[in-house]
């Protein structure tokens, strides 16, 4: 293996994520029309790309371009924010699991394994059912569906974090819990952290923009990806550019991080 | 052990694929030169909902229904009342008894013979509260029937067959709309004993007397009708059959409907601006249109700030654009003046509703104290238009400083909202018509008393209300319809709805297919449509574009 | 077999877990189940008769309590929206998934095999890391969007299967394919991992010594051993797999569980709901336990406790 090529991923993913992140700053300044307006000069008949319209207009005559500009904010936002509350919620729970064994860890596995059991769609189908949708129940509901995978990894890293030299020699010496797993094994468990971080950004843009898909995601007239894919679904015949570029945003920004955890994850291989 | 090995069940499985293939369906050859004979194929994204007259109340349901079943009485091309199972009926000069005399010597598809015991145990078995029938409610003013439907009477008192081919009906009140109610599916005459027999297993074995019969359902796949060789009139149905294939959405249907492939479809919004640039025959086929008996609206909740203040209402009726809404629909309606529908027969609208101005909303706006502006919320359902249609309004209004949200709920949830006070503060609905009458707009929508039922927008005008009444007592339909009228035109004014549109169906058919139109009030009928055979060799008359 | 009968009674447990969590969510919904029997129009009186027909006036506990022993004696009730049973419904939509499954996991393991062989001998040379971000690719599309375009190209542009619907094996092809492509590349790169460190081991280079082929190294000796992670994941990959099931069978209009199950939560149609998640989750937890054995028998390290 050559080290330094395989460190060109992360690279790659850095600077496409920090591009987003510009876009999802400065998107709106960029966008050329009001993303929300009908500026085309004929309703239900969607123009294609070409000036004025650099990305053409959908049905309702607004701008592609300026709601793909003005959707990368909320894309960026919706997969950060659930990112943490999945982060949370699942380095808790693993780290409750992995660091106090036995009895802690069964019950917390046994949740896990029901909720694994659950088709996570639908779950949140469901629970925006229950809450009213915005943008606060997507973050919420995307993070108590995505948590278990980030449970168990975290869990089974503090496992091994528990048997390990400095830990009993922490407990030998009197540190409380708290301050064993806040000073000891977190730390430990952070490099892996960072990647999984990474990786659960990725996938909450996707189930973010699946769930806009399906009509439950964050109500317009904020434009998201996803709901930009599904109106575009009733005219991919004769308008494919509609459903094409807020596909292919979806695509980049699930590649960034996507290819920023994979670079991590190779890095903590050949450092270790 | 090797994961090839493991394979080998899945690909097992993956050929099971193969094998939910339809098997062929036979029909008679058809004699050349004859209007009758073929089969009529079409598509559906989803499965008939149910074949139960006592359970449906979706079009979907209806369209096969009304030709499994008949009723009593119908509506002809124009929305007029004319007999069917019945030869002919009288009402007694206290308009609360009504005599059916039905044709004699009509047999079920079965071979068994349809009597009048047959029509009083279908109206009963819809009362039954065990059938959970939606339809019950249109029966309940018959004598005995809440006896009946609380159990402490075995039959309905005021329900009787005093011959094989009489039905007596007494009502506790004269009621105008009675007719009109037995003309409802709900009253359709099924063998009474066979139906309640099979409880909620009817659906799947329906027996009627209607022009076709069931020959096959499977969920997901196909439902099939063949004419039904005991029907009442030897001259139809034309049709030997009726074949619906489900599953195949709209976008689907059409590009089976150019592939030659089925016989009627509905055009997508991205094909039908084309469609409708076309020649005639330039097009895949033939254009059928029709105007129904429907109101696409928003709802205000009149009791909710700031909708409490007519001029809010009017303002933001002003400020919607509804030619706009059409655009969208691709010209597929017209805007709606008022609530009733301009294809209601015998009824002349005097409502001139509100044009787009936004001048004049702002001012009515800065009128009532909001000329600041202020929040508000749109409840809607989850379909795909709905939505389109509710951004469009919301930029609309956000143009006269009201700053609309789109709470997009499901169906279910929806219906159990709106019917909360100071819950849902604008709504976006539509209502098609059960009746040909202008009271189903204007009594069943807005009268004060029926809030508990479907004045969603608890809407309450003592005036309003007497005028109804009034109307309601008029015998002379003249002097009814101007009445109605009146009471639309206070209701206009008011506002408590935003007047929509009302939408304009269409179909594409194939060239060959004859006497397939757009009835305003019920399904599509098929008992006329006649397909032209076809010259032999050659292929058919459409091709795809 | 003490270890089997603790699975299963566990499995059990999982189940009723998972039906009392359904019961609970089911009842936070705001709306009323009745209303979906009853339809927009019915009166007040109509509305009442059929709550108490269906039971609805009772309280919750007493509710689930029928419910399970309706369950117990194998009933699953009927449908609200269109009065069929359950287990019917669920039944006739269960071939219609379970086909695009298999085939969407039959298709997943070849493109993971050969994926995950063929690159293997690549490892950290430029063919790897382009299949690598080849692989992140596929990975990052949204399934729905991936299968709108695969609809658009294959379907309208070059008329190679046809435009959604179900029935037969061309039918399947596309479904299968967008479900599968995207788990199978996902594989290619877990087998290709574990092949790499299986491939520096000792034994292998003892085999090679020994002057076992290329091919047949890399096909019997190594992939034996890291088959190994792979199926685990595909058992966990389970519930993943009708996610991307709910929305296939949206896009394709594919008559099947994941459909079924969505449209039954829009309408509230209690019995339907509990059905499919009760099936899913037995699904699910079955997987798991098959994948356990299996890991017990491949391994024989591990031994059935």
């Amino acid at each position: 293996m050559i080290p330094g090529t395989r460190h060109g991923l992360l690279g790659v993913g850095l600077a496409m994520g920090a591009l987003l992140v510009a876009i999802a700053i400065m998107g709106p300044a960029l966008a050329p029309y009001d993303p929300t307006a009908p500026v085309a000069p004929r309703l239900a008949e969607p123009s294609p790309p070409g000036a004025p319209f650099w990305l053409g207009t959908d049905d309702l005559g607004r701008d592609v371009l300026s709601r793909l500009l003005h959707g990368a904010r909320i894309s960026l936002l919706v997969g950060l924010v659930a990112m943490v509350v999945t982060m949370t919620i699942g380095t808790a729970i693993g780290l409750t699991a992995g660091y106090f064994g036995g009895v802690v860890d069964v019950l917390l596995m046994r949740l896990t394994d029901v909720m694994l059991a659950f088709p996570g769609l639908l779950l949140a189908v469901a629970l925006v059912a229950v809450m009213r949708p915005s943008v606060w129940t997507i973050f919420v509901v995307i993070g108590l569906v995505s948590w278990t995978g980030v449970a168990r990894v975290v869990r089974s890293e503090a496992l091994s974090l528990r048997e390990r030299d400095f830990v009993l020699a922490a407990r030998a010496l009197g540190a409380s819990h708290a301050r064993i797993v806040a000073r000891h094994v977190l730390p430990n468990v952070a490099p892996t952290l960072v990647a999984i971080a990474a990786l659960s950004t990725s996938g909450t843009i996707l189930l973010d923009a699946g769930l806009s898909f399906l009509g439950i995601g964050v109500p317009p007239p904020t434009p998201t990806w996803g709901r930009m894919i599904q109106e575009a679904s009733a005219y991919y015949r004769v308008a494919p550019w509609l459903m094409a570029f807020p596909g292919l945003a979806v695509l980049y920004a699930v590649l960034a991080f996507n290819l920023v955890a994979y670079g991590l994850a190779d890095r903590g291989t050949s450092a270790r | 052990m090797s994961p090839r090995r493991a394979l080998a069940p899945l690909l097992g499985l993956v050929a099971l694929a193969a094998c939910l293939r339809d098997p062929p369906l036979a029909w008679p050859p058809r004699a050349p030169g004859s209007q009758r004979g073929g089969v009529l194929r079409l598509a559906a994204p989803d499965d008939v909902p149910t074949l139960d007259p006592a359970l449906g109340y979706d079009s979907r349901s209806w369209t096969y229904e009304q030709h499994l079943f008949e009723t009593l009485v119908t509506y002809d091309d124009q929305s007029r009342l004319v007999p069917e199972l019945a030869e002919g009926w009288s009402i007694a000069d206290d308009g609360r008894t009504y005599r059916f005399r039905l044709h004699a010597g009509v047999t079920f598809s079965d071979g068994t013979p349809l009597t009048a015991a047959d029509a009083v145990g279908s109206l009963e078995r819809v009362l039954d509260p065990r059938t959970r029938s939606q339809g019950a409610e249109y029966y309940r003013e018959i004598v005995g029937a809440a006896d009946y439907v609380e159990g402490r009477a075995p039959h309905v008192a005021g329900l009787t067959a005093p011959d094989a081919t009489t039905l007596a009906i007494v009502l506790r009140e004269p009621d105008p709309l009675f007719l009109h109610k037995m003309a409802l599916l709900f009253a359709a005459v099924v063998p009474a004993e066979y139906a309640r027999r099979l409880g909620d297993d009817f659906t799947d074995r329906p027996i009627g007397s209607g022009p076709f019969l069931l020959r096959e359902w499977r969920r997901g796949e196909r439902l099939v009708l063949a004419r039904n060789p005991r029907y009442r009139r030897a001259d139809r149905p034309f049709l030997d059959g009726i074949v619906e294939q489900s599953g195949v959405n709209g976008e689907l249907a059409w590009l089976k409907f150019l592939n030659d492939e089925i016989d009627v479809s509905g055009i997508p919004p991205a094909d039908f601006p084309s469609v409708r640039r076309a020649t005639d025959v330039e097009r895949p086929g033939r254009l059928v249109s029709g105007l129904t008996l429907v109101t696409n609206y928003l709802g205000f909740n009149c009791r909710m700030p700031p909708f409490e203040d007519r001029r809010v209402r009017q303002a933001l009726n002003y400020a919607v654009n509804k030619e706009g809404l059409i655009a969208l629909l691709n010209g597929r309606g017209t805007v709606a003046q008022g609530i009733v529908p301009p294809g209601m027969p015998g009824y002349a609208s005097a409502a001139t509703g509100y044009p787009y101005d936004r001048e004049r909303a702002r001012a009515l706006l800065r009128e009532a104290g909001q000329g600041a502006g202020f929040a508000t919320e749109l409840w809607t359902q989850s379909s795909d238009l709905d939505l389109k249609m509710s951004q469009k309004v919301q930029h609309d209004l956000a143009a006269v400083g009201v700053t609309m949200e789109i709470r997009q709920v499901a169906w279910s949830s929806f219906l159990e909202a709106i019917r909360r006070p100071n819950t849902v503060p604008l709504f976006d609905l539509a209502w098609s018509a059960d009746f040909p009458d202008p009271s189903n707009f204007l009594d069943v929508l807005f009268r004060s008393s029926r809030v508990d039922a479907n004045n969603h927008t608890f809407y309450a005008n003592p005036t309003f209300d007497g005028l109804l009444t009034r109307a309601e007592r008029l015998r002379d339909p003249a002097a009814r319809t101007l009445a109605y009228a009146e009471a639309e035109r206070l209701l206009v004014d008011d506002a408590p709805v935003i007047f929509l549109y009302h939408p304009i169906a269409y179909v594409m058919t194939q060239r060959r297919v004859h006497g397939y139109a757009i009835h305003p009030l019920l399904p599509s009928r098929f008992t006329d449509v006649w397909l032209a055979p076809e010259p032999t060799g050659a292929q058919g008359t459409s091709a795809g574009s | 077999m003490r270890y089997l009968i603790g699975r299963l009674a566990w499995a059990l447990v999982i189940l009723l877990c998972a039906t009392w969590i359904t019961f609970g969510i089911v009842f936070l919904v705001p709306g009323d189940p009745a209303r979906v029997v009853a339809g927009p129009r019915a009166d007040a009186a109509t509305l009442a008769a059929i709550r108490h027909e269906l039971g609805l006036d009772r309280s919750l506990p007493a509710q689930y309590g029928r419910y399970l022993w309706r369950l117990a004696r194998g009933d699953l009730g009927r449908s609200y929206a269109n009065r069929q049973p359950v287990a019917a419904t669920l039944a006739r939509c269960l071939p219609a998934t379970a086909t695009l499954a298999a085939a969407s996991l039959a298709i997943a393991l070849v493109v993971g095999l050969a994926g995950g062989l063929a690159t293997a001998p690549f490892a950290g040379r430029f063919v790897d890391r382009a299949a690598l971000v080849c692989s992140l690719a596929i990975l990052s599309a949204p399934v729905f969007w991936f299968g709108m375009i695969a609809l658009y190209w294959l379907g309208f542009r070059w008329r190679l299967v046809p435009l959604g619907g179900a029935g037969t094996l061309r039918h399947l092809l596309l479904p299968a394919l967008v479900l599968g492509v995207g788990t199978g590349v996902y594989y290619a790169r877990l087998l290709h991992t574990s092949l790499r460190d299986v491939l520096t081991l000792d034994y292998m280079r003892a085999a090679r010594a020994r002057g076992v082929g290329p091919v047949r190294l890399l096909a019997v000796h190594a992939l034996r051993n890291a088959a190994l992670p792979l199926l685990t994941i595909v058992g966990l990959d389970f519930a993943a797999l009708m996610n991307g099931v709910v929305l296939t069978e949206t896009v394709f209009h594919w008559p099947g569980l994941g459909r079924l199950a969505f449209d039954a939560v829009l309408a509230l149609d209690v019995p339907i709901i509990m059905g499919t998640v009760l099936l899913g989750a037995a699904f699910v937890v079955v997987t798991n336990l098959v994948v356990d054995l299996l890991y017990r028998i491949v391994d024989p390290r591990i031994r059935l406790g």
